[in-house]
């Protein structure tokens, strides 16, 4: 068992490092081995370098309201790949599904994966290699 | 008179255009051959899937084989002097390098130029960058590097054709740029040659660094091939980091 769950873990831990933007070491600043899921108001988008950046408020304990910011690949990134700042602000002031991994130092902030938007669309980093 | 005067500028207007066209012309926008996150973009819309991928072949290509390229190696060999103080930089990269904190990557670090636009006198380069989108005009008239430019991330270059080759000697650079990944220094004494040239539709470049103030000999950089580009440049959006400060350890992560 224990050896099934250490080959789980370092797979999804080299699926995220390859596929997290080549900034700063991911494995510094992020729990690659977790991916968590976080459900709230998209507050803010930031199109800015190295990494864009997204705010969304969440219900959290005790019904406070946790503030999250979540940060991505870069800007010309999601250009190339045929989306841009106007693809995730009309979403803003509504209710979006995060996917990710979260920071190390426990705060409310992550690396975004997986965005599904009001509309019902979904938008995943995945890795180059897996099958279209 | 007249038309001995006409002749002879006719001549002279014939001429200087012959020998422009006599180059190749490496005008154009080309893709981006810095190092980019390796995922792809998988869209469902409505149980719809598509996948959008990025095209790294100008960074992660194998060039060995490509007409004209030198040899080369992966790593600078740098004097025992400078070695600790390499790895030093190296083990600490994720805090240190500066194109992290949306400093200049400088030359040769930002690669090939993701717009050449070719011009009689001069050629320009242009490219897109998260610390901004540097211009550099390289002038072809045979005029010599500026005796007072400032010492800068893009230093002052030259331009001259060798055969098919545009060659670009670049120098007078500030200190705080690395040539590569892993820590690579370099002195203020640092030469960089950049050789660029068509082979079919695809654009080469390759970069040669001389630095005898720290390395054992030049460093022939590994070449790029690049792919014509339908991708217009767009302005660059502001460099604001964001998550230096949650670095917990040094692990090595390595771009360009």
């Amino acid at each position: 068992m224990r050896g099934r769950v250490s080959v789980a873990t370092c797979t999804v831990l080299l699926l995220f490092a390859a596929i997290l933007s080549a900034h700063h070491s991911p494995s510094a600043i992020f729990d690659m081995g977790k991916r968590i899921s976080v459900t709230g108001t998209l507050t803010k988008i930031d199109w800015i370098n190295p990494h864009i950046v997204i705010a969304m408020e969440a219900k959290g304990d005790a019904g406070k309201v946790d503030h999250w910011t979540f940060e991505s690949n870069p800007p010309s990134w999601y250009r190339s790949v045929g989306l841009g700042r106007a693809d995730f602000a009309k979403a803003l002031g509504q209710t979006v599904t995060v996917e990710g991994v979260r920071a190390k130092d426990g705060t409310f902030y992550g690396y975004m994966q997986k965005i599904k938007l009001p509309d019902g669309t979904s938008l995943e980093l995945i890795n180059s290699a897996e099958p279209k | 008179m007249r038309k001995v005067l006409f002749g002879v500028f006719s001549c002279v207007i014939l001429f200087h255009g012959i020998a422009h066209a006599q180059h190749p012309d490496l005008s154009g926008v080309w893709t981006y051959a810095i190092d980019r996150a390796p995922a792809a973009l998988k869209k469902e819309v409505n149980r719809t899937v598509t996948v959008h991928s990025i095209d790294q072949s100008a960074r992660h290509g194998d060039a060995t084989a490509v007409r004209g390229v030198l040899p080369s190696t992966p790593k600078p060999s740098y004097k025992p002097a400078y070695q600790a103080r390499v790895k030093e930089l190296s083990d600490h990269e994720s805090k240190l390098d500066p194109v992290f904190y949306c400093g200049k990557p400088g030359v040769p670090r930002i690669g090939p130029p993701r717009k050449i636009v070719q011009l009689r006198n001069e050629t320009i380069f242009f490219y897109e960058d998260i610390s901004g989108d540097p211009y550099r005009i390289i002038p072809t008239d045979g005029r010599p590097h500026r005796a007072n430019a400032n010492p800068s991330h893009y230093g002052d270059s030259v331009g001259k054709w060798e055969g098919n080759v545009f060659v670009v000697e670049v120098r007078n650079f500030v200190e705080d740029t690395w040539i590569g990944e892993d820590g690579y220094l370099h002195s203020p004494d640092m030469r960089v040659i950049e050789r660029l040239w068509k082979d079919g539709e695809t654009l080469v470049w390759q970069a040669t660094v001389e630095d005898p103030a720290v390395l054992t000999t030049p460093w022939v950089m590994p070449p790029r091939v690049i792919k014509p580009s339908t991708e217009p440049l767009e302005e660059s959006p502001k460099c604001v980091e964001t998550d230096g400060s949650k670095l917990l350890n040094n692990d090595h992560h390595g771009q360009r």
